[in-house]
């Protein structure tokens, strides 16, 4: 069980990786299906888990992008995402982690409070997307954004690397961290 | 403890139009040259992107970061200076950018002005437009000027009225009072009460004639009713002079 590193292997020529952490299995499956059915000129890869650490006895790719995704109708996925954090190398959250809540359309099945998530997402320094994964535009919306952000991330855009990206997506997110 | 967490891959190959994933390439032979340059310009890009990232990843792995175990809210504010740090550099870099566009934007602008004739250039037109807009946006903004300042001066005069009506009401008022004043005063005052007592005792003396009047002819037994002129006296005497 050794904690995941960005950049400990060499990149696959034309290929990114994106590893989806969540206690969700089937919403995970659906995002996965709609990013692989997005229109992508680099090979796609998804993983998906329930949580870290992963199991060293599989080979598999660098990883690129690490996307927590966090129901908001359910306390469990947030504790498991916070625990699975503790698994991960510092130098990922140079722009490699994006958190993705989701149920928030919902607000009256909402557990986990809107605040929290942001918290989160503002102690690690990453970027917080919200998103309703059981509605199938969204998550087609959805999934094109990711596929970008992981192209970025993969390095396949000549002129913008992650923490680049990270610090341009900060931007409009900070007038929402004032009310903390 | 730590659970072994589940794991399931999925791949999809690439599917832009005419290009195919790097392994079909090298057998497809149907696949034009164009795409073929395309898809090898893009992959020599990725590779430089990915090189300069592994690059700045070593480089910044030389730097020492301190080990020391910091409070909570210090490693808030070095984050933030770091991070500012990093948004600065981006911003000079920027700003290079700009500077370095603008000389060859120049450069080439002054190239092409060498080659080509004057008078036609569809360059020369575009200027012409430009210096006739840039008069109009003058003129338009010393109009707009000038308004303004009319509008200015309007103001001011309106304020003036304005405080000088004040001012009047304001004496008219003070006059008013000043005549309430008088007329109270005058009514506390000597003469008044000397004039009002002389009213009084006239009055009583009046009364007392009346009534004198009253009971002589009352006395003298006449009938004054069947006189209209003694009728009317009688009836005038009984006039209370008080109420007058």
């Amino acid at each position: 069980m050794s904690a995941l590193r960005p950049l400990d292997k060499l990149p696959g020529l034309n290929t990114a990786t994106i590893l989806l952490v969540g206690t969700e299995d089937a919403l995970l499956q659906q995002l996965a299906d709609s990013m692989l059915k997005a229109d992508c000129t680099s090979e796609l890869k998804v993983h998906l888990a329930r949580s870290l650490p992963l199991p060293c006895s599989v080979n598999r790719p660098r990883i690129d992008l690490i996307v927590f995704v966090v129901n908001l109708h359910s306390k469990l996925s947030l504790q498991s995402v916070e625990e699975s954090l503790c698994h991960l190398d510092a130098a990922f959250f140079l722009g490699k982690v994006a958190f993705l809540a989701t149920g928030a359309g919902r607000d009256s099945h909402c557990s986990i409070h809107r605040n929290t998530v942001v918290k989160l997402a503002h102690t690690y320094r990453s970027p917080l997307l919200f998103c309703d994964l059981e509605i199938e535009d969204f998550r087609a919306a959805m999934a094109q954004r990711l596929v970008r952000l992981l192209q970025i991330c993969a390095g396949h855009v000549p002129g913008v690397s992650a923490l680049n990206l990270l610090s341009l997506m900060r931007g409009s997110e900070n007038p929402s961290l004032e009310d903390l | 403890m730590e659970t072994q967490s589940e794991e399931q891959a999925v791949t999809k190959p690439a599917d832009s139009g005419g290009e195919g994933g790097p392994s079909q390439v090298a057998g497809a032979q149907a696949a034009r040259p164009e795409d073929r340059m395309t898809l090898l310009l893009r992959l020599r890009a990725q590779t430089k992107q990915q090189l300069l990232e592994y690059k700045s990843m070593v480089d910044a792995n030389e730097e020492k970061t301190p080990e020391q175990i910091m409070q909570e809210k210090q490693i808030e504010a070095k984050i933030e200076e770091l991070e500012n740090e990093v948004e600065e550099a981006k911003t000079a870099f920027e700003m290079k950018k700009l500077a370095l566009d603008r000389m060859q934007l120049s450069t080439a602008l002054k190239k092409h002005l060498e080659k080509v004739d004057i008078k036609t250039s569809v360059l020369m037109d575009n200027m012409k437009q430009i210096l006739n807009l840039n008069k109009l946006i003058m003129k338009s903004q010393q109009e707009t000027w000038d308004l303004e300042e009319k509008l200015l001066d309007v103001r001011k005069k309106r304020l003036q009225l304005k405080q000088a009506s004040e001012r009047k009401l304001l004496e008219i008022q003070t006059e008013k009072n000043k005549q309430k004043d008088d007329l109270d005063s005058m009514e506390n005052s000597d003469k008044i009460k000397a004039i009002q007592q002389n009213l009084e005792t006239e009055i009583q003396i009046t009364t007392v004639i009346q009534h004198v009047f009253q009971n002589l002819i009352l006395g003298s037994k006449v009938n004054w009713a069947e006189d209209p002129a003694l009728k009317e006296t009688v009836l005038q005497l009984e006039k209370n002079l008080t109420m007058i």
